[in-house]
């Protein structure tokens, strides 16, 4: 009596998972049938129309905006995998009175909000350093956050890390560096891809911290938010909805994948 | 043989002494070159920029230019004025609320990817994660649409003869349905990796012992995951106290937070000192809220016996 | 020494004392196309020590989950006393469990992980200390109260696992190989502590090893179990002396094995043809004259002896070899053996006496009735 009662808890997790799904991505699929709707603001009944996507790849806006976006999302994410995982192996493997702080450090910016570092960096850049917008104070300011989630997300994995595999590795010759190259690396790796690819989402659709320090520089959010006044424009919708096929092609992939147990990504079965 | 063999453990001793320091030092030296980078970015890139608002906090502004008078008067004007007490309490009650559901929300949906998603666990999570792929104005737009006095849902209840439902749009539950659409998947990714490190046997020994699946959770899971649980209010709570976008779109006239307002001396108006005042006012604000979490979460009673425990 | 007072406050109150602890009655479990547990029947007496003895795939974890109600069995029922428990979840059994790694809570001092179970029956503070105090005191643990399990040695928590399994007194204690992680010494330190508290609670174990010594060692009855079901199951010293089938006799003490032919059978005795040579082997259960048959005799029951010696040997089986090597072990020494065709045996023997070298041509010997003999 009591197992069905649980089977029944247990379903109703399930529904309610399914529920938060429909619900994160009713929007999601709103995007994507506004994206080939005729009239954007009046998406009902439905009218079918490709011109979204015919004007997505002639207006030059949506491709500066684009690259801009492309080139603030990747390198963040490199500059926050980059100091996250030296932090996150510093404060694991080595010993020291500062590893504390290094730690409350690499922490503070979760506490930190987005609006907060946008602001704070563009007074800091304009009024202290005399700088205007440039994509590289957009970069840094972005890392923040980014370097955080990074530092997690590694963390998380590298505890489970058994530094003995180094240890057995500079016995058998291996300096510092090759050492992280040939054993710590292809052990890690998924995990810094995925704090790199937090990272990468986090900075590309980025608005607040990206809007204060770009001044004029166009990204794909603050054109979203430029053109907010006069409606979106459908390109933005053709745009996003393209990004969510490339998404949903690799969830594709991945499920396959793992339903054919040709890929397990990290999950092991016990009988 | 013996006394040559101690003679030379008592060299042993001293080089080994040597060794271990030297060893130290170069630890000490690797720590350095490791975490420093990171550490200094983060005292550059964040701590001076908050630091310079802090002292801009101070200043005084007129016509869209920062001089350092130093005075109170933006505090008293934040203090004084009963709009900005409005928005922050508004603001505050909101990051609350939505922590809270989303809380509520989180726990049952990544409590079934951990223990139950099998196989797909991975592919579970990252559906939860994917719609950050899509911009938040998009996404809050989308809602607008699928929401709003001419939305899908609205016309649909129209078609039905039921008529528009006013609650669903442009009012603060609007807002905080908002939030809560944005925030959750931050709050449900952080418990589930919390319980993909937590041990599930420790359930069946609860049980084995006697405890009941509901004391199992309270005595066992729930604590065992609180620092997961903690950093998902954290990750929830702050951005809401801050958010400005989603008020804006969904929110109304009686949903302005203390992000919007803030926002606005930034922008529009150009009082960066009151603004500074109000950034200092957030981040303390912010600082509150986690040492009250903080404070309720005992390390070792989180069963935090990693090795940073040490 | 078993008297019927002792035993009584292992039973809840209100029910019978039958003798019968635990019944299992044609317990079948099935994972997808595995059957992990096949139709085993089995009934644990008061106050018995019972090992379940078997390598690892052979479903002896599975059988104690069963026990413990972590799995439901697909098909059969399981008693504890006289009450059926089958649909029962575990925290309505009223069972000790211990298990491999220990699963202390990690955020529980070791003090608050024992009182656990009594906490959960709500028993008052004042009986709660006091059952505290006494299994304290009982694993020697005194001090620790206040210690969580990472600041605990091995053997600590062993024994905080030992009396969080034993405080509530249950109705039987379930131990899932708790010995696995533990060093060599410490491990053979506690088989004794374990048979110790054991002896002194009369409370039936149900110990599940595949480790031979700890289950000979402890136990008073063994069952070896394969691939879901049991081989054999009896005392030990009969488990140990008289293996029922090829593979009890391979699993439990160290044997060597001879693989040859039943020619005939007379006066009690089986005649096995083996490398062109005859042995005088124990009859094997349904003999089938011409079937091929598995000789299995342990180490300690063979002789050795420098070759030639000119004594007679009748009524004794002889294999002439050369001594390959001496291993030292103390007490006895493994002397290995090369045969004719270059196969090797193992003999064990206590070295005294014995000054075999390397080399040297020897004679192995058995009296005729020794050993087991299966059909394959």
């Amino acid at each position: 009596m009591t197992a069905k009662r649980l089977g029944w808890a247990v379903a109703a997790m399930g529904v309610l998972l399914a529920c938060i799904y429909l619900f994160l991505y009713a929007p999601i699929f709103y995007v994507i049938y506004t994206s080939f709707a005729a009239d954007i603001v009046w998406p009902f009944p439905p009218a079918f129309s490709m011109a979204a996507y015919g004007d997505l790849f002639t207006s030059s806006l949506y491709g500066d905006a684009l690259r801009n976006s492309l080139v603030l999302g990747l390198g963040s994410a490199l500059l926050s995998t980059v100091l996250a995982t030296g932090g996150a192996i510093g404060v694991l493997r080595h010993r020291s009175r500062w590893r504390g702080l290094a730690l409350g450090l690499f922490l503070t910016p979760l506490f930190v909000a987005d609006l907060l570092i946008g602001i704070s960096t563009l007074a800091f850049n304009a009024r202290v350093l005399d700088l205007p917008g440039n994509m590289y104070s957009a970069i840094a300011a972005n890392a923040i956050p980014g370097t955080s989630f990074a530092f997690l997300i590694i963390l998380a994995q590298l505890v489970r890390y058994d530094w003995a595999m180094d240890d057995a590795a500079m016995v058998f010759g291996a300096g510092p560096v090759r050492c992280f190259i040939e054993i710590t690396l292809p052990t890690i790796w998924p995990c810094l891809l995925g704090a790199f690819l937090i990272g990468f989402i986090l900075a590309f659709n980025n608005l607040e911290i990206s809007f204060y320090n770009l001044g004029a520089i166009p990204t794909l959010p603050s054109v979203a938010w430029g053109s907010l006044r006069f409606g979106l424009g459908p390109e933005l919708f053709a745009l996003a909805a393209m990004v969510n096929f490339i998404v949903f092609a690799i969830f594709g992939v991945m499920y396959l994948l793992m339903r054919y147990k040709i890929v397990r990504f990290g999950y092991r079965e016990t009988l | 043989m013996a006394r040559g063999s101690v003679s030379k453990g008592g060299l042993g001793t001293s080089a080994m002494t040597g060794i271990r320091s030297s060893l130290a030092r170069r630890g000490q030296f690797r720590f350095a070159c490791l975490a420093g980078p990171g550490a200094l970015f983060i005292v550059v890139a964040l701590l001076l920029p908050l630091l310079a608002i802090v002292v801009f906090s101070f200043w005084r502004t007129e016509s869209y230019e920062l001089y350092a008078d130093w005075n109170l008067d933006n505090y008293r004007v934040l203090l004084g004025e009963p709009a900005y007490r409005i928005f922050f309490l508004r603001s505050l009650a909101m990051a609350a609320a939505v922590s809270f559901v989303c809380l509520v929300f989180a726990w049952p949906i990544a409590y079934f990817i951990a223990k139950h998603g099998g196989r797909y666990r991975l592919l579970l999570v990252l559906l939860l994660a994917a719609p950050f792929f899509t911009g938040v104005i998009l996404r809050i737009t989308a809602l607008q649409g699928l929401l709003g006095p001419i939305g899908l849902v609205n016309m649909a209840l129209a078609e039905l003869g039921i008529g528009p439902v006013g609650m669903l749009m442009y009012t603060p539950l609007a807002a905080g349905l908002g939030l809560f659409y944005l925030f959750v998947p931050f709050m449900a990714t952080a418990i589930y990796l919390s319980l993909a490190n937590f041990n599930f046997e420790l359930l069946e020994v609860a049980k084995i012992n006697g405890a009941r699946p509901w004391r199992a959770f309270v005595e066992i899971t729930w604590p065992l995951n609180a620092i997961g649980t903690a950093i998902g209010l954290v990750l929830v709570f702050i951005p809401c106290l801050a958010s400005a976008l989603t008020q804006r779109f969904l929110g109304g006239p009686n949903a302005t937070s203390l992000g919007m307002s803030l926002a606005q001396q930034f922008g529009e108006t150009g009082t960066w000192a009151l603004g500074s005042a109000m950034g200092v006012f957030l981040f303390l604000a912010s600082l509150a809220g986690i040492l009250v979490v903080r404070r309720t979460i005992d390390l070792k009673r989180a069963g935090f016996t990693g090795a940073l425990g040490a | 020494m078993r008297n019927a007072g002792t035993c009584q406050q292992f039973v809840k109150a209100g029910t019978s004392v039958p003798d019968a602890v635990l019944k299992l009655q044609a317990i079948v479990k099935r994972f997808g196309t595995v059957t992990a547990v096949d139709r085993i029947d089995l009934t644990i007496e008061r106050g018995e020590f019972f090992a379940l003895l078997g390598p690892s795939g052979s479903g002896k974890t599975t059988m104690l989950r069963i026990i413990a109600g972590l799995e439901r069995p697909d098909e059969g029922g399981v008693f504890i006393g006289d009450r059926d428990v089958t649909a029962l979840p575990p925290y309505a059994r009223h069972v000790g469990m211990v298990f491999q790694n220990f699963l202390l809570f990690p955020h529980k001092t070791a003090a608050e992980n024992i009182v656990f179970p009594l906490r959960m029956q709500r028993l008052g503070r004042a009986e709660r200390d006091e059952r505290l105090a006494w299994a304290m005191s009982l694993m020697r643990l005194g001090g620790l109260e206040d210690r969580y399990p990472n600041e605990l040695s091995g053997g600590q928590q062993q024994r905080v696992a030992l009396a969080r399994g034993l405080i509530s007194r249950p109705a039987l204690l379930l131990l899932d190989e708790p010995l696995a992680n533990l060093d060599r010494e410490l491990r053979s330190e506690m088989e004794v502590e374990i048979r110790r508290y054991q002896k002194e609670l009369e409370l039936p174990f149900i110990y599940v090893t595949h480790n031979q010594e700890e289950a000979l060692t402890m136990s008073d009855r063994i069952a070896v179990m394969h691939n879901g079901a049991f081989e054999q199951i009896g005392a030990k010293t009969e488990i140990y002396t008289n293996p029922a089938t090829a593979f009890v006799a391979g699993f439990v003490g160290h044997s060597n094995r001879f693989e040859g032919k039943l020619v005939e059978i007379s006066g009690g005795l089986a005649r096995m043809a083996w490398q062109g040579d005859a042995m005088l082997v124990p009859v094997p259960r349904d003999p089938r004259p011409g079937g091929a048959i598995l000789f299995a005799i342990k180490f300690e029951d063979l002789e050795i002896a420098r070759a030639p010696d000119g004594v007679d040997r009748t009524g004794r089986n002889r294999l002439a070899g050369t001594l390959r090597d001496v291993i030292f072990k103390g007490q006895t020494a493994n002397y290995i053996v090369a045969l004719g065709d270059g196969s090797e045996i193992t003999i064990s023997s206590a070295p005294r006496g014995l000054d075999l070298r390397m080399s040297e041509p020897v004679i192995v010997h058995w009296p005729v009735a020794r050993g087991a003999t299966f059909h394959v």
